[in-house]
């Protein structure tokens, strides 16, 4: 088989995970060897879908023993088979990276003979990179579940960050839909990934030259709208994995359905718009100082798909409100609807200068339309603050006489 | 106000600034602009001095370090026009140190720091969407037409990422151009380019480079719109994967 088709078959298989970060470690070019690593990513390009392209994201192969029923690559789907030569991946990865065309190598696989046969030929790829052509860039592995822990920490020792997919929120749904899959064969690999790299810090704390485990850490996919999974069960869920297992990044992957299959729901589109209320609600679990039962409860389970998270959070506690801009604290700020981090910062920044007046807040960047209702500028309101709920959920919506407009769908950069 | 004028070079304006705030003016009350040699053209002119330029710099380079990278980014960007805010952006640099970044209600300090951020923001994308290819005798050549004047970081970028192999960058608006030969770094112009012949092998990739980057779209997902935002039409005329586009 032409190489152009392999990429073809191999690069339209792995393209439904969502992971293209780059981001997390800064690596030196190796001595007589090429590439680097940057702190914050760098994007190469975006994908007619608007995603970022920062890795060559392909599969080892797509010939697949297991039958899971979400996947395009599952053993009773009639799709062509590939297989790469662990020659062919890395001299692709050269290739396309002399090129300025990527950061990397991001490189995952289907199962064939058993997990520890497929590990090893993944981890070879990267070995070979790392050692024969000495390529200081990013690799990104994916680990399968079931394999070998010598295999895991052969790949932590070589890439700069690994996954295992954790698939599905539940180990129900699981069971139901990747039946060959167990909640113990993705836990365990988590664990030790976890075990290593904590285990590797410590050790370089004593010696600069103590082998690094996946600088950039490990990150998890898990499909949205696939299983009848609640909003809040799935944040329950990442954030066990972000305060236990120590995980960099949880990515959520709107389901696209792409076999038929009657333990599936049938979805006329991929649920985008849940998927990006399930990243806003993320951000709000790591950078805002949310906990995911702030954010939802069991009576009210799911996302609004109406406002982001911190508006129905803050529609909900209107006692909060208003914060004082000239006074606040940074978590308090944090809470505000339209401020972010940046503007958070750039606030207390500023205020030591002079008190800022509504123009300054433009000028700092806050989301006015937003944040409007729920703040003062030395004790002056933007707006009669409306304790009446529904009116102002109602001007949150459709703004001050405007037409009403419908969310957007965004895309997250691959950074983080 | 008081009226200042100075001849238009960056080492004119380095200096006006530096009698300015040597004079005891209050930069709050006071407008720099370029001569335009016309009748009516009101204000004082300042003559250029170099020596006054560089002991300016030197001192600001002591009190504020990150307010001098602040102005290495502002000067990439090639802005007119914002003679008066750099002004009073230095002398609140040389009153409040480094934390003069942080004073963005103030609208001088607002127009330099969100021009130099532009400027920043537009070398961290080159870093992504510069595409080098492969000549004939094994050299590379990436062209560019970037808005701001990014070519000198990007080419040291450069060089500590593709150290191994000997390339060149082009600059096509400014017709500037940086060579790596494996060891050094080089700067120059170039009044006639051609683009010489690519390698053999340079189509082949290019091909695969091509399928790689529409098959990892998801169709269910299409969205130029946000293709788009992220990667400016701007910049597709050199990037290999929108090529016959």
């Amino acid at each position: 088989m032409e190489l152009q088709e392999k990429i073809t078959i191999l690069s339209g298989a792995a393209r439904y995970d969502a992971s293209c970060a780059s981001s997390g470690c800064s690596n030196d070019t190796p001595r007589r060897g090429m590439g680097n690593t940057s702190q914050g990513g760098i994007c190469h390009s975006w994908a007619d879908d608007g995603r970022c392209i920062s890795l060559l994201k392909i599969l080892l192969s797509n010939d697949c023993r297991y039958d899971c029923a979400y996947c395009v690559n599952r053993s009773s789907n009639p799709v062509p088979r590939a297989s790469f030569t662990a020659r062919e991946v890395v001299d692709l990865t050269m290739e396309f990276y002399r090129r300025n065309y990527i950061e990397g190598l991001f490189l995952s696989s289907a199962v064939n003979v058993s997990p520890d046969h497929t590990m090893e030929a993944m981890v070879r790829v990267a070995e070979i990179l790392r050692n024969e052509e000495r390529f200081g860039g990013y690799i990104h592995l994916k680990i399968i579940p079931g394999s070998s822990p010598e295999l895991v920490r052969r790949a932590g020792l070589a890439a700069d960050r690994i996954s295992v997919n954790i698939e599905l929120p539940s180990s129900e749904s699981l069971k139901r839909l990747a039946p060959q899959k167990s909640k113990e064969a993705i836990l365990a690999p988590m664990k030790l990934i976890g075990a290593e790299a904590g285990a590797s810090l410590a050790e370089r704390r004593k010696s600069r030259n103590a082998p690094r485990f996946a600088p950039a850490g490990q990150s998890t996919q898990m499909i949205i709208g696939a299983s009848p999974e609640t909003d809040l069960q799935i944040l329950r869920l990442s954030q066990g994995l972000y305060s236990r297992m120590n995980l960099k990044r949880v990515y959520y992957s709107a389901f696209v359905p792409v076999n038929s299959d009657n333990r599936l729901p049938v979805l006329s589109a991929p649920p985008l718009l849940r998927e990006h209320r399930l990243y806003q609600a993320d951000w709000l679990l790591r950078f805002y100082g949310f906990s995911a039962e702030e954010i939802l409860s069991d009576d009210a389970p799911n996302l609004d798909e109406s406002f982001d998270p911190k508006t129905a959070w803050a529609l909900r506690n209107p006692a909060f409100f208003p914060v004082e801009i000239n006074r606040a604290d940074y978590a308090t700020l944090l809470r505000v609807p339209g401020i972010g981090v940046t503007s958070a910062r750039r606030i207390i920044a500023a205020r030591r200068f002079a008190p800022i007046s509504p123009e300054g807040m433009k000028k700092i960047g806050v989301v006015m339309k937003r944040a409007k209702y729920f703040i003062t500028c030395s004790g002056r309101p933007f707006e009669i603050i409306d304790q009446q709920p529904a009116r102002l959920r109602q001007r949150l919506l459709l703004g001050d006489g405007s037409e009403a407009k419908l969310p957007r769908q965004l895309v997250l950069p691959g950074l983080g | 106000m008081n009226k200042y004028l100075y001849d238009g070079t960056p080492e004119g304006l380095v200096s006006a600034i530096a009698a300015i705030l040597d004079s005891g003016e209050n930069p709050e009350k006071t407008v720099l602009s370029v001569r335009q040699d016309t009748l009516f053209e009101e204000g004082l002119f300042l003559r250029t001095d170099s020596a006054l330029a560089e002991a300016l710099f030197e001192r600001l380079r002591q009190r504020a370090p990150d307010a001098v990278q602040t102005l290495w980014y502002f000067t990439m960007a090639e802005a007119d026009g914002l003679e008066t805010s750099l002004l009073r952006y230095v002398a609140l640099a040389f009153e409040h140190g480094d934390r003069v970044n942080g004073y963005l209600t103030h609208a001088s300090v607002k127009a330099i720091v969100g021009t130099a951020r532009k400027a920043g923001r537009e070398l961290h994308r080159m870093k992504g969407l510069l595409r080098f290819e492969q000549l004939r005798d094994g050299t590379w050549l990436a062209r560019m037409e970037p808005d701001c004047n990014v070519l000198h970081p990007l080419a040291r970028h450069f060089s500590r990422r593709l150290r191994g192999q000997q390339w060149f960058i082009y600059d096509v608006r400014r017709r500037s151009a940086a060579h790596w030969n494996g060891r050094d770094l080089s700067f120059g112009t170039l009044e006639q380019f051609s683009r010489p012949e690519l390698s053999e092998e340079e189509k082949a990739v290019r091909q695969m480079w091509q399928s790689f980057f529409k098959t990892i779209a998801i169709p269910e997902r299409k969205n130029p719109r946000l293709q788009k935002s992220n990667m400016p039409a701007k910049y597709w005329k050199y990037l290999t994967e929108k090529q016959g586009e």
